[in-house]
């Protein structure tokens, strides 16, 4: 395991191997190393004033850093972005299925008020066909007792204008006899003698019918 | 320069006379590989802005690329701070 | 007037053994791997039925940056089985650089060259199977060293450049952008902490008001470097996932 470098698509075996070593290393003391090493590594700063150029790099720099990044790819590959990744694509999938869910919701609704304005309309045309028949019958069966009760009246009517000039006929015959025989009598007062009852009768009809005429 | 030179000159040790000559051609290497970059990068930066005020809804974009200038120019200043650290500690 | 004298390098960048063979770049990255393993670990016991909190909250954002911000953006869909190789590579590069801003430890494992020069010749290997393996051996090779769309003249030019570039550049470039990035931004911080710690303890007492100056310039330069460790994992993932994007379609 000394040349990581060149290991990522090959090695993987054996880096993961080496690695797996690294991390029962370190990852039990890191935390005590975090905070014992510090004060060390501050103090004592560090003692080396000649080295090596400040541009080449170190071995065992090189070795940490690569072992710990192919650790971190391999485990963001293999195990830690999938589980991620897959928890978000549920939650997004659970997401755009609960706007499909509402947008096919909001359809249901729009076609079941479609559908109930359908019913409604009908439902007012069938009513008003109704309201409009019984109104017709309504109609005629007022015309028919209109003028059932017309000729009723009418008939009535005739009765009565009848029976009133039957009356007016009699009471006129009545009158005209009465006047007749005043008008004898008026007339054997007056000039002694029996005047012609047919003449009389006549003169006093002609009268009379003038008078009602007048 | 010629100061450094003479005074490199000047210098009777071998080791310090190197050293001196060494640390005034590192402050040159960098200070003129920094002159080309830093007109470039404002360039670039002076672009992305104009282009950012003109089209708003590119500025994602034009950010990116910018960065992505940005970088390659920089590489140049970079590499004259490597130099000088060569030429200064080698 | 005050006694500043900046250590020798090596007293900065080599530290002692914690026991043989282990030092402290060797801790760090043994705790990047630790952290990020436990991290997802703890993160895969929740239920993930219910809205991430937490641990699980964590470990779904860097999945989602990386898918969203360096495979989409590069890639594209197809591009997306690359995510635990990035996802790790990512962790790990930045787990390592951030402990150059947390105290005691004070010491971005990358800002040796060991662990950015391995990387590199990681993303070296990963990047040529994948061209060999989705254009076969001699295809890629010729994508990469006679790309097409070139005069026939221009190809005694093109293509040593493109096989320094390619081949020999790639690696070197991005384990020393890393390397270099992290290595400067330590000495930096190094180098005012010494400032303000020599003006602090000046024997010229007018001295001491001083140290305020390169100490605010310490904070200013931590806070940076919290942005220069993340920024470094991202640039070296999204580069890494630039070279698989090119050597997977060399068309685009």
């Amino acid at each position: 395991m000394q040349h990581a470098v060149a290991t990522l698509a090959g090695g993987n075996l054996v880096s993961l191997h080496w690695v797996e070593s690294e991390t029962t290393d370190t990852t039990m003391p890191g935390e005590m190393m975090m905070t014992t090493a510090t004060p060390t590594a501050a103090s004592a700063g560090v003692a080396e004033t000649t080295g090596p150029n400040p541009i080449s790099p170190e071995m065992k720099e090189l070795q940490w850093g690569a072992g710990s990044f192919i650790v971190l790819f391999i485990l963001m590959r293999l195990v830690l972005f999938p589980r991620l990744k897959k928890g978000m694509d549920a939650r997004y999938a659970g997401i755009r299925g609960d706007h499909e869910e509402a947008d096919a919701a909001k359809a249901g609704a729009r076609a079941d008020v479609v559908a109930y304005e359908t019913a409604l309309s009908e439902v007012r045309a069938q009513a008003a066909t109704r309201i409009d028949a019984a109104r017709q019958t309504l109609d005629n069966e007022r015309q028919s007792q209109l003028a059932s009760a017309n000729s009723r009246i009418a008939a009535r009517r005739a009765e009565a204008d009848a029976q009133a000039s039957a009356a007016k006929a009699a009471g006129r015959g009545q009158i005209s006899e009465a006047v007749i025989a005043i008008a004898t009598k008026a007339t054997q007062i007056a000039s002694g003698r029996t005047p012609d009852a047919a003449l009389v009768k006549q003169t006093v009809t002609t009268t009379m019918e003038s008078a009602g005429a007048q | 320069m010629e100061a450094l030179a003479r005074l490199a000159a000047a210098a009777a040790d071998p080791a310090e006379a190197k050293n001196i000559a060494a640390a005034g051609s590192a402050g040159f290497a960098y200070g003129l590989a920094a002159i080309g970059p830093g007109i470039g990068i404002g360039i670039i930066f002076g672009n992305a802005i104009e282009a950012m005020a003109r089209q708003p809804e590119a500025a994602g974009m034009v950010r990116t690329t910018m960065f992505l200038g940005i970088a390659f120019t920089e590489a140049l200043a970079l590499i004259g701070f490597v130099v000088f650290i060569l030429l200064k500690y080698a | 007037m005050f006694a500043f004298e900046f250590p020798p390098i090596n007293e900065i960048l080599r530290w002692q053994d914690i026991f043989p063979g282990f030092n402290k770049i060797a801790l760090i990255a043994v705790a990047a791997t630790v952290i990020s393993v436990s991290l997802f670990l703890i993160a895969a016991r929740q239920d993930y039925r219910e809205a991430p909190t937490g641990s699980r909250n964590l470990a779904e954002i860097s999945v989602e940056f990386i898918e969203e911000n360096i495979i989409m953006q590069t890639m594209g869909r197809d591009g997306l089985g690359w995510t635990p190789f990035l996802l790790s590579l990512f962790l790990f590069i930045y787990l390592c650089n951030v402990p150059g801003i947390i105290p005691i430890l004070q010491m971005p494992a990358t800002a040796r060259m060991a662990i950015p020069i391995f990387l590199a010749i990681v993303v070296w290997f990963v990047y040529n199977a994948t061209g060999i393996k989705h254009q076969g051996f001699f295809g890629y090779f010729k994508s990469v060293l006679f790309p097409p769309g070139v005069p026939k003249a221009l190809y005694v030019l093109v293509t040593p450049i493109e096989f320094i570039s390619t081949i020999v550049v790639r690696p070197f470039s991005l384990a020393v952008r890393l390397f270099a990035n992290m290595l400067a931004g330590h000495l930096l911080l190094v180098i005012f902490a010494l400032l303000s710690e020599a003006l602090f303890e000046a024997r010229d007492k007018v001295l001491i008001p001083l140290g305020i100056l390169p100490f605010g310039m310490l904070i200013f330069l931590t806070g940076f470097e919290v942005l220069v460790g993340f920024l470094q994992a991202f640039i070296f993932t999204i580069l890494t996932a630039v070279y698989i994007a090119g050597a997977a379609h060399p068309e685009h």
